[in-house]
């Protein structure tokens, strides 16, 4: 349950006093110990836009229809053919077929939760591009699955930055997808490394406290019940104390900090021990790392500071928080030993051996020394010119060891990528980048004419498609042609590589089979729910604050020997 | 017969069937051979019609299986109505496998589903032995290493049709995995046990003389506080009346101790061992295991080798690899684990030495299996008759 929300702060907003939660609590119960209140908010409000009413676009509404997404807008101009018939399963079989895609697939969506609004839209996006680009703008989010290359340049240009687009592409076993955003700031990443407990950097209280305890002579079972916290501090400070006497004044700095100094420090820990089951103790020695890991600021959040101090959104409450952050850096006035360096102390402790009355003591301390350099980070944070709520100053707290900007790119920038960046990458991931360039280069096919456009594949009723025609082993030389073309000179294509991904296409270049869908609508859903939710860390090209350019941020899966990879 | 297969019906699956890629093995017999085993002749049990069992049943149908057994024991709770898109608020309370297979037949004409509303150990080997494929998608470990046990049991060297892939999926939160066990061939669902996280068990003394979190009260009033007032009857921890109690008696204490953050949520998250569950997640496990099973059941291209994990809290993180066959595993394992016992011991006293045992991991009613195939091994082996250990 590493990934799940602290269950108490999890449904307490939206359930009722007396106890037990409302129906629409019970009903989103297994997503709200993900997400809590606040991301179902977020979700619950979210407008998205998805084109065309494919097998994968439904599987990703259908994922996001059923956790409550607020509205979405299914866009669709074409009827149902046999074959969509056939391969989604939000349209009603055989019944659907000669209707409007859109209107039989929003029906069939809508019946998974009647709290959410679809609308069915069946102009052809083409047309709207020109005649109501302002109102596709008024989605938060667009996904755009095996569109033609033509109508992807226009959309992408036209909805970037504001509106995040989703660009699916999919073609038998494979299949890649990207997320189009400049920037994406994550507070609540839910990661899995805890705030640091500044054993190595004691508050004052916690120092003191330590100190104070009589551990020779003090009861055997109190003595049994000290928390591994105290134990580490009271060992360390004895350490530095000895060190002081031989090497001079640490000023609290210094730990073990080669094997045997280590080895040592378990030793003294294991000689404090009175009786020989104080499991505390065990704990401690356990725990001893935490010593010699010195707190500090991580290294993603302190790239943040200089972000931020020269990014000129400086309005906005994400910026002015990290702000006062690195204010709070330089100068904690409510920790006189360590002023600098240090993120505010979060009041969140682990369970530990311990008896309950130490337990809670120890939450205390930590407790008021969290309230009190919480203080000072509001004073620094009130100097600035934007006003942030409590809660949302509470939660940035909580969870700044973990903050996440993240930095996207445009379509342009990713279809197919840089003829330099594509190169670097065929060498560290072959497989990845060899099928998205098979996948770049079959929609390339399509927009010069060389293969048809997806629709008139899937429509039955007509002349043999294109593709047909196209014999195998023709399209692969197609493929490899067009890809050679994405590459700087000189640079070759990995062969088994692909050999592989080519190959995969050319069997199938307008399949889209259902078990992909369903892969697809799961991850692609995935990603949607965590750029809305602004919770979790959604795939990206990298750290915002980083200035290396070595990610494509486009997710590519292969679906025959199982594997997705992020480049 | 009513044609249910309309033109076009099959586009796009039967790209797939029409033609080799490259990672497909020499035997596929593209075109209607395989197009007829799949739709005609094959048979595949979905044990589970959840979270996971949903959308199985839906993207098997869809694939072009058209003969589904499906198994589960429970009916429909509203916090099923998440992810669970096979039903709706008006099915509540009804059998997850006889609603799910009706609306599967609804939607996807020429399909058949067939549900049991029951355990998967109500059936006997002969009903096993039907199936070309067994899909799992249980929320159980227990369950799992139940069908896990009866596939590998069921395993003739003499018979290849004995041979019943087992393809297992799971998911837990954003977090999932998919799996192929091809039982007495690949690591088994026993030789991967110890990746399980340990439930978080809480020492009796913690709960009774010295909580520190809120779990920890909530554990004191479900485990020790309801017998003592209730006496024999059981906590329903599907009864909100019930949750009630334990919440109310939990917040008493945690007041006591001083200790925040019982929740009526909370209590009901421990008593159940709630586990987060969202429908994206068990679309991408449910899709991969369904994946697999058409890939299997056509030979249309490799399939998995043998594992795929899925992480999708921090970007999107998977890796897949071969798990490996544990040379001693208690259930597909050749090798034997030395045990000295004396002659006086019972059957009793040795199932309980092997239940303490930690390399064993066993529970009770595997053992007991085993112990039985022990018995008469060692007694055809006294007889001469078996060169077993």
């Amino acid at each position: 349950m590493n990934d799940s929300q602290p269950l108490e702060t999890a449904t307490t907003s939206i359930q009722a006093p007396s106890g037990a939660p409302d129906a629409k609590t019970r009903r989103y119960d297994r997503q709200l110990r993900l997400w809590a209140a606040s991301g179902q908010t977020a979700l619950e409000s979210a407008r998205l836009l998805v084109i065309p009413a494919s097998a994968t676009a439904t599987s990703i509404l259908k994922n996001l229809v059923l956790p409550g997404l607020g509205h979405f807008t299914l866009m669709d101009d074409k009827e149902v053919t046999g074959a969509d018939a056939g391969n989604n399963f939000f349209l009603d079989g055989m019944k659907s077929i000669g209707k409007s895609r859109a209107e039989e697939g929003v029906q069939g969506l809508l019946e998974l939760n009647d709290g959410v609004e679809g609308v069915a839209d069946v102009r052809d996006i083409k047309r709207v591009l020109k005649s109501d680009p302002e109102w596709l703008k008024t989605f938060d989010v667009v996904v755009a699955h095996n569109l033609d290359s033509s109508i992807l340049d226009d959309l992408a240009d036209l909805l970037w930055p504001g509106t995040h687009l989703v660009v699916v592409n999919s073609a038998g076993f494979l299949a890649e997808f990207s997320i189009h955003f400049r920037e994406h700031q994550i507070i609540e990443s839910h990661s899995e490394t805890a705030a640091s407990l500044r054993i190595d950097k004691a508050f004052p209280a916690l120092l003191d406290y330590a100190m104070s305890l009589p551990l020779d002579t003090m009861d055997i079972t109190d003595h049994a019940h000290i928390p591994y916290p105290v134990i580490l501090v009271r060992a360390l400070e004895e350490w530095r104390r000895e060190c002081e006497q031989v090497n001079g004044p640490s000023s609290g700095q210094g730990a073990p900090s080669n094997a045997a100094e280590k080895k040592a420090f378990k030793e003294r820990i294991r000689a404090m021990v009175r009786k020989f089951d104080e499991e505390n103790f065990e704990e401690a020695e356990s725990q001893a790392y935490k010593c010699w890991s010195t707190t500090g600021i991580p290294s993603e959040v302190r790239e943040l500071f200089s972000f931020y101090s020269s990014s000129a959104s400086s309005s906005s409450a994400f910026s002015a928080l990290v702000s006062a952050l690195s204010q709070f850096a330089e100068n904690n006035s409510a920790s006189p030993l360590y002023t600098s360096g240090l993120l505010p102390l979060t009041s969140t402790l682990p369970d530990m051996k311990s008896s309950t009355d130490e337990y809670v003591k120890l939450q205390q301390m930590y407790r008021a020394q969290a309230e009190a350099e919480k203080k000072v980070f509001k004073e620094y944070l009130g100097r600035g010119q934007v006003s942030v709520d409590d809660a949302s100053v509470d939660s940035f707290l909580k969870n700044a060891h973990a903050l996440k900007v993240l930095k996207g790119k445009e379509w342009k920038m990713i279809n197919p990528g840089s003829k330099e960046l594509l190169a670097t990458k065929l060498t560290i991931q072959p497989r990845e980048s060899a099928t998205h360039l098979a996948l770049v280069a079959v929609r390339s096919l399509r927009a010069k004419g060389v293969l048809s456009p997806l629709e008139v594949h899937s429509d039955t009723t007509k002349d043999a498609p294109m593709a047909d025609a196209l014999d195998k082993d023709k399209l692969k030389e197609f493929l490899t042609a067009e890809a050679r073309d994405f590459l700087p000179p000189g640079a070759e294509l990995p062969e088994e590589e692909w050999n592989v991904a080519s190959g995969e296409i050319a069997r199938a270049p307008s399949a889209d089979i259902p078990t992909t869908a369903a892969f697809l609508g799961g991850l692609v859903a995935q990603e949607i729910i965590k750029m809305i939710t602004k919770q979790y860390v959604p795939i990206s090209a990298g750290n915002a604050a980083s200035s290396g350019d070595d990610q494509l941020g486009v997710c590519v899966v292969d679906l025959v020997e199982t594997w997705t990879g992020v480049i | 017969m009513v044609q249910t297969d309309w033109d076009g019906r099959y586009y796009h699956i039967d790209q797939i069937l029409d033609t080799p890629g490259p990672r497909t093995d020499e035997g596929f017999m593209a075109g209607n051979g395989v197009k007829d085993f799949l739709r005609n002749q094959s048979k595949i049990l979905v044990i589970g019609a959840g979270g996971l069992g949903c959308e199985i049943l839906a993207n098997l149908a869809l694939t072009g299986f058209k003969d589904i057994h499906v198994i589960d024991m429970d009916t429909i709770d509203i916090s099923n109505l998440n992810r669970q898109f096979l039903f709706r608020p008006k099915d509540v309370g009804k059998s997850k496998a006889i609603v799910a297979a009706e609306f599967i037949m609804n939607r996807v004409p020429g399909v058949k589903v067939t549900p049991y509303f029951g355990k998967i150990q109500d059936k006997d080997d002969e009903y096993y032995l039907q199936f070309n494929l067994v899909i799992c998608g249980l929320d159980s470990v227990e369950a799992r290493r139940w069908i896990n046990a009866t596939l590998v049991n069921l395993v003739d060297p003499e018979n290849p049709e004995s041979l019943k892939p087992l393809i297992d999926g799971g998911t837990e939160g954003f977090k999932g995995q998919a799996r192929v066990i091809l039982p007495t061939i690949t690591s088994c669902y026993e030789c991967s046990l110890e990746m399980l996280n340990k439930p978080t068990a809480f020492p009796i003394c913690t709960i009774a003389n010295t909580p520190r979190l809120p779990e920890h009260c909530i554990e004191w009033a479900s485990v020790l506080e309801w017998p003592r007032v209730h006496g024999d009857k059981k906590l329903d921890t599907d009864n909100p009346d019930d949750i009630s109690w334990t919440y109310n008696v939990a917040a008493a204490r945690a007041k006591e101790f001083n200790i925040e953050g019982v929740t009526w949520s909370l209590t009901q998250g421990v008593v159940k061992n709630i586990i987060p569950a969202i429908a994206s997640t068990n679309a991408i496990i449910a899709a991969s295991c369904c994946n697999e099973a058409f890939k299997i059941a056509t030979s249309s291209a490799a399939y998995l080798n043998n594992y795929f994990m899925l992480i999708g809290t921090e970007s999107i993180y998977s890796y897949t690899f071969e798990h490996e066959k544990k040379a001693n595993c208690p259930v597909c394992g050749g090798d034997s684990l030395p045990l000295n016992i004396n002659p006086d011991t019972t059957l009793e006293e040795l199932i309980e030495m092997l239940t303490e045992r930690q390399d064993m991991q066993s529970n009770q009613e595997s053992i007991i299996v085993n112990c039985f195939k022990a018995v008469i091994s060692a007694s055809s082996a006294a007889t001469g008759g078996s060169d077993q250990t």
